[in-house]
């Protein structure tokens, strides 16, 4: 990678130099060519039928390479094509696995130059937001959020994913009237979602409003299991602190032992910064993994 | 529609196909033989060849309709809504294609669907039909087939025919989602032979893997493990895996989907 750190994941320069290149025009060319060609043989046949034989042959042969050229052009094309694909579910793995910095990685390189296809820059440029909320570059995640929001059309799962993400950076950077608001529109689309009851409870947890992050969490846990799986550590982690700040001790106590039973404190901690304060106060559950706790 | 209906117009179409595309490809040899051929003024092969392209370019299009609706039903099957999966998964069979991709394509869906309607007999009968048809076939589709055969086998408790089909996956390079997928089916046979000691190997990474399946996967395979290390005498390893499995999932369901499982709640 040649980018210096200053560089690295800019977002402008990558949303800016990630467009695809407008297609060629030379297509067009060889179809007008072989239209002009079509008319040439039929009014020199008409016109000398002696010149006939010659301007067919050529034809012919001009009408040969042009079926190789397309076909190598084709076959070109489409496996550049499978290879950007390739890229980006490379990129999805490594998100998958955790493996940031290599994602981070290959999203740079990708989004550097043009990409060939739309719908690959999309993906890549989803996958961006994702890391740079993972690098807790918040302000920068929106800026990605609003442009695919604005720019592009996803299916309603993808479209509420990004939107959730959205709102969560928001609530990261305090920008509390935005992620209000844009709360307030997930709600209107999807109000049993179970990410938008965990974004609930960050807020009140947030605001200093333990009871309402309480009630939140009692009324949709049983949609946030099944819903986000082991991400319920993250409701648990809030509500523990939830407990804490009403001096419930016993309650926060579970609620921290089931969180760190599901999910590392570190990662926890990195999170949710407002969840710090616990950490001194109560025993995280004991892993046999090696190294975690 | 029927497990067999699709089947046979999956071979139905797959022959059309064939003779579709080499029917193209010679009319479009002996049409550019034509150009060097002494013929009547009145016959333009070039007029002929641009006819060949529009009929080319209009069955394309009814085949990138058809893989555009394949690739859809996926979608939809992840996110649970199954019938309209069933509609775009017939709409995409019935539809006319030259591609041999896409119509498997359609038929992975198909078994895919069935899978998750947990209707096993139809998902192992569409899979082996994928992987006994003739010619190539793109990777993904008989990685994905193989693997949701050895699913709905171990479902129906043919654990031989099971073992079979996952021996062939050894051979391929899997991306993540079909390791996950491997992983999983693998588990669930390594339980129902009792090898327990082969399922605590690299219990680590197993548990990290379980982590990014989707939420029932997971719990499932977790308490897989915790049964695993309970037999094992690792008690540490049960206790830690049991008390997880409890926070992610309902225990009940769990239980009654595999009472084998049932033994981690014994008294």
């Amino acid at each position: 990678m040649d980018s210096t750190p200053d560089s690295f994941l800019d977002t402008a320069a990558l949303i800016r130099g990630s467009m695809p290149r407008p297609r060629r025009l030379w297509l067009w060319y060889a179809t007008l060519a072989v239209v002009v060609m079509i008319l040439t043989s039929i009014v020199t046949a008409e016109e000398n039928p002696q010149l006939q034989a010659i301007v067919r042959f050529l034809s012919g042969l001009l009408m040969f390479a042009m079926v190789l050229a397309m076909g190598w052009f084709a076959s070109h094309t489409l496996k550049q094509q499978r290879r950007e694909q390739q890229r980006v579910e490379a990129i999805e793995e490594l998100i998958q696995l955790r493996r940031w910095d290599h994602a981070a990685g290959m999203i740079q390189a990708m989004l550097s130059r043009p990409t060939l296809t739309m719908s690959g820059r999309l993906q890549a440029l989803f996958y961006l937001s994702g890391v740079l909320a993972r690098y807790d570059r918040f302000a920068d995640a929106i800026v990605v959020h609003d442009y695919l929001l604005s720019h592009a059309q996803f299916d309603p799962i993808t479209a509420h994913g990004l939107k959730l993400m959205r709102a969560m950076a928001l609530l990261r950077e305090d920008h509390l009237v935005d992620a209000d608001r844009a709360m307030g529109e997930l709600r209107r689309e999807a109000p049993d979602s179970a990410g938008l009851a965990l974004v609930e409870i960050y807020r009140d947890v947030k605001t200093g409003h333990p009871d309402e992050a309480i009630e939140v969490f009692k009324a949709k846990s049983a949609a946030i299991r099944t819903q986000l799986g082991h991400r319920i550590a993250d409701a648990y982690i809030l509500v523990a602190r939830a407990h804490d700040v009403l001096d419930q001790s016993t309650e926060a106590a579970a609620a921290y032992e089931n969180a760190t039973l599901l999910t590392p404190v570190e990662e926890l901690l990195r999170r949710y910064p407002e969840v710090r304060p616990l950490r001194e106060k109560y025993g995280g559950a004991a892993s046999p993994r090696e190294g975690v706790q | 529609m029927t497990a067999e209906n699709a089947i046979a117009r999956f071979r139905r179409d797959i022959t059309l196909g064939a003779l579709l595309k080499g029917a193209l490809a010679v009319g479009a040899v002996l049409v550019l033989l034509l150009h060097f051929l002494p013929l009547p003024a009145a016959i333009n092969p070039s007029l002929l060849l641009m006819l060949l392209v529009v009929v080319w370019v209009v069955l394309w299009y009814g085949t990138m309709k058809s893989s555009r609706l394949a690739a859809e039903s996926s979608t939809l099957i992840a996110s649970g809504m199954l019938e309209q999966a069933e509609t775009q998964i017939e709409q995409s069979l019935r539809a006319f294609s030259m591609s041999r991709s896409v119509k498997s394509l359609g038929l992975l869906n198909l078994a895919l669907l069935r899978l998750a309607q947990k209707r096993w007999p139809d998902t192992a009968l569409l899979c082996r039909e994928l992987l006994a048809s003739r010619g190539p076939m793109p990777e993904h589709v008989s990685k994905s087939g193989r693997l949701m055969l050895a699913d709905s086998l171990l479902e129906m408790g043919d654990l031989r025919a099971a073992h079979d089909a996952l021996t062939g996956l050894y051979r391929h390079r899997l991306s993540l989602s079909e390791s996950l997928h491997l992983l999983r089916v693998q588990s669930d046979y390594l339980a129902a032979i009792g090898a327990w000691g082969e399922l605590m190997r690299d219990v680590e990474n197993k548990v990290s893997l379980a982590e990014i399946m989707p939420p029932q996967h997971g719990a499932r395979l977790q308490a897989i493990l915790a049964l695993a290390a309970k037999q094992t005498g690792q008690a540490e390893w049960a206790n830690w895996l049991r008390r997880r499995v409890e926070l992610l999932v309902d225990v009940r369901e769990l239980v009654a989907t595999r009472p084998l499982l049932g033994q981690l709640w014994e008294t």
